[in-house]
């Protein structure tokens, strides 16, 4: 077991009346990527901020590095890396002078030009911030986020609001990170990032922990299992198989089926086959963790198609906060 | 902490000098005023131009020099009794020429007494375009005197002095006052925009996150502004001298005045920038503030020529203090009431400073 670089306990964090992180657990292994997955709203921010020693908590005990984020703001902030949300460094300053702005407010800072290296931004080092695309921006910001060497590295949402490409960009930069031993922490409300990059992450939703644990232990046990999608089946196919699985769905002319154990497969080919009637082809599918949010919640967990287009709006009403 | 606020001062300057029409309207704000104002207020020679005599012959010979000088049409001839004390004279009216026609002048139209040389004094206020007229005019008189008497042998020669006792015209009173209204100007924007566009775009944020602290930030920024004013102050100040032969002198009181200023003033700004948060308006805002103060302040016109309502409102401007200070300072050379002034500013300064630093606050929560 390797060493716990955070730990969480019993986290509550309230505006007012309203409370935005309610009694949260979890703890965070060295080298380990972590995601707070969740919708708008959820508290993703609020809870990294507090790890950040942005904001104060109102309940609860948050260690990083063995320190309390209530007491050792300063040397925690000298140990950690922060991409906040809705990054911006200085318009009028090149990759490079931005990087070496931020690190000359720590007291060690790494080289700029190897940053550039590591972040693949070699070509944009003299470029003023303001031109880069949404993706540079987010390498330049992760670049700036490793000035200071910390052996843990916030990232809150890098990938909203980027185009499909510049978000796997950001992908490989995750991953990069944690192939040099950095521990990661990420929060996103896209599930397919959660379920690709993360070690361990939670749900969250209202402020709570709806599920905690690597993707697939997660799938495991709030899923639904895997389900089988017959397409284009004919009528005699149709007929066939709702006399042995009553429950099944049909969509168009698709048919799923859940597959409640492992003989349930074999099963529908059999049955199929005794049919005699036409179909076009058997597919199988793994349940996601948008189905276990589904599940969970009952609701979805993004509209993938309407954030980009949202995206700016939403987060220039958000700085009024 | 030297160290960071040395890098954000650094970042700073170098975004400034790259947004080049920031750059241009920041210094060119207070030229264009200068300019305008001086074209418009100073005498630019059009006119009568008013020469006084102080004939200390007194003989026939000089009282018929004057009579050909006075029938110049641009010539507006007023006498001074050669009993006064001219320099006493020129402090309490301030002339900006005069023509001394000295004692022995008739001996040099003497025929047959030798060639008894004789110079007239022309004393002149370099700073009004119409100097160099006048003398020209008493030059030429000179020399057709000595074509007439002595075949152009110089028997009258003619010597220039300045009037250095004069009183003050308005180029001189409306320079320290636009620098006064320079040191407003350029820090309130500058903090109101850059305090409001951090917050809004998360620079701040991100600045947060870092080992920065307000204290150091704020610093940061100030001594920035006060690079820039500064700049703007030499650049008022060499126009000042180019365009209109002014004489300022920037001595401690003024500098010390010109910091405490920008002092103030930022934080009026950053004031500003912590209740109204969008760019646009919190811009605005300091544009309702420092426009009408601008006018009331005693920049334009003396605030002792205001009507007394008007006039008790300067009073209680900041920035009335600061021009009057640096008024006091570079140009009336009254120490004791520069450095009163200054005091007043310093009170305003660590007022809006302290009241600054304890409402703007950094983290969102
Ligand atoms: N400073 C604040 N004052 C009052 N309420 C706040 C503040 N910050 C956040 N909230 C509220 O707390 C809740 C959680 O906000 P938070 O920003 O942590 O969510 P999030 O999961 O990061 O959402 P998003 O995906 O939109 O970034 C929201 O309902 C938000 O409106
Ligand atoms: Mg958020």
């Amino acid at each position: 077991m390797s060493d716990t670089v955070i730990e969480v306990e019993g986290l509550v964090k309230r505006y007012g009346d309203f409370t935005a992180v309610d009694g949260i657990n979890f703890t965070v292994n060295a080298g380990e990527v972590f995601s707070l997955l969740g919708p708008n709203g959820a508290g993703k921010t609020t809870t990294v901020e507090i790890m950040e020693c942005l904001r104060t908590l109102t309940g609860g005990t948050v260690h990083i590095l063995g320190m309390d984020v209530t007491k050792d703001a300063l040397k925690i902030k000298n140990r950690i890396g922060v991409l906040p949300q809705d990054f911006n460094a200085f318009d009028l300053l090149t990759v490079k002078e931005n990087i070496e702005y931020f690190g000359g407010m720590f007291d060690r800072q790494l080289p700029a030009d190897d940053l550039i290296k590591a972040m693949d931004l070699t070509d944009k080092r003299d470029e003023y911030f303001k031109n880069l695309s949404g993706g540079l921006k987010q390498r330049t910001g992760v670049a700036i986020s490793m000035v200071n060497d910390p052996e843990i590295i916030f990232l809150d949402e890098p990938t909203t609001g980027l185009d499909p490409r510049a978000r796997r960009d950001v992908w490989a930069v995750v991953k990069s990170l944690r192939e040099r031993g950095k521990t990661v922490i990420l929060t996103t409300h896209y599930m397919e990032e959660a379920e690709v990059l993360s070690d361990r992450l939670g749900i969250i939703d209202h402020g709570k922990f709806i599920a905690l644990g690597t993707p697939r232990q997660i799938i495991d046990t709030h899923g639904t299992g895997s389900r089988c999608i017959i397409s284009n089946c004919d009528n005699s196919c149709s007929t066939a198989l709702k006399g042995q699985w009553p429950t099944l769905e049909s969509k168009g002319g698709d048919i799923i089926i859940r597959l409640e154990n492992k003989n349930a497969l074999p099963e529908i080919i059999y049955a199929l086959d005794r049919s005699g009637g036409n179909y076009d082809q058997i597919q199988v599918t793994r349940p996601t963790l948008e189905d276990v949010f589904l599940a969970l919640t009952g609701k979805k967990l993004a509209a993938e198609e309407t954030e980009s287009n949202d995206g700016k709006k939403k987060r220039s009403k958000r700085r009024g906060d | 902490m030297a160290n960071r606020i040395l890098v954000a001062l650094k970042g700073e300057a170098k975004g400034f000098f790259r947004a080049k029409s920031t750059v241009f309207w920041t210094i060119a704000f207070p030229l264009l005023l200068i300019l305008l104002f001086g074209a418009i207020f100073s005498n630019t020679g059009a006119g009568k131009v008013d020469l006084y005599v102080q004939d200390l012959s007194d003989s026939q010979t000089s009282h018929s020099f004057v009579q050909h000088i006075a029938a110049i049409d641009s010539v507006n001839l007023i006498e001074i009794n050669k009993t006064i004390d001219l320099d006493q004279y020129i402090k309490d009216h301030s002339p900006t020429a005069v023509l001394v026609i000295p004692a022995n002048f008739a001996q040099a139209f003497v025929p047959g007494a030798g060639l008894n040389t004789t110079t007239l004094l022309v004393r002149l206020d370099p700073t009004q375009q119409s100097a160099s007229a006048v003398y020209s005019i008493v030059n030429g008189f000179a020399e057709q005197a000595n074509l007439a008497i002595a075949g152009g042998t110089n028997v009258i020669t003619t010597a220039r002095g300045d009037i250095t006792n004069t009183q003050f015209n308005y180029i001189d009173f409306f320079i320290p006052g636009v620098i006064a209204l320079t040191t407003m100007t350029t820090t309130a924007f500058w903090m109101v925009s850059v305090m409001t566009r951090y917050r809004n775009n998360g620079i701040f944020k991100k600045l947060t996150t870092t080992p920065i602290t307000r204290a150091e930030w704020l610093a940061s920024q100030i001594l920035w502004q006060l690079v820039v004013v500064f700049i703007s102050v030499g650049v008022i100040i060499i126009v000042g001298m180019l365009a209109f032969n002014t004489h300022m002198t920037l001595n401690a009181v003024a500098i010390v005045t010109i910091i405490l200023s920008s002092a103030a003033f930022s934080s009026m700004g950053m004031i500003i920038a912590r209740f109204i948060h969008d760019e646009e308006s919190a811009s605005a805002a300091a544009n309702a503030i420092t426009f009408p103060m601008m006018f009331l302040a005693g920049i334009f016109f003396p605030a002792s020529q205001f009507p007394s309502w008007l006039a008790s409102v300067a009073n209680v401007l900041p920035l009335t203090y600061v021009g009057n200070a640096l008024r006091d300072s570079m140009v009336y050379n009254n120490m004791s009431s520069a450095v009163g002034n200054m005091l007043v500013v310093a009170v305003f300064a660590i007022i809006l400073f302290v009241a600054g630093v304890l409402l703007s606050k950094w983290k969102t929560e």
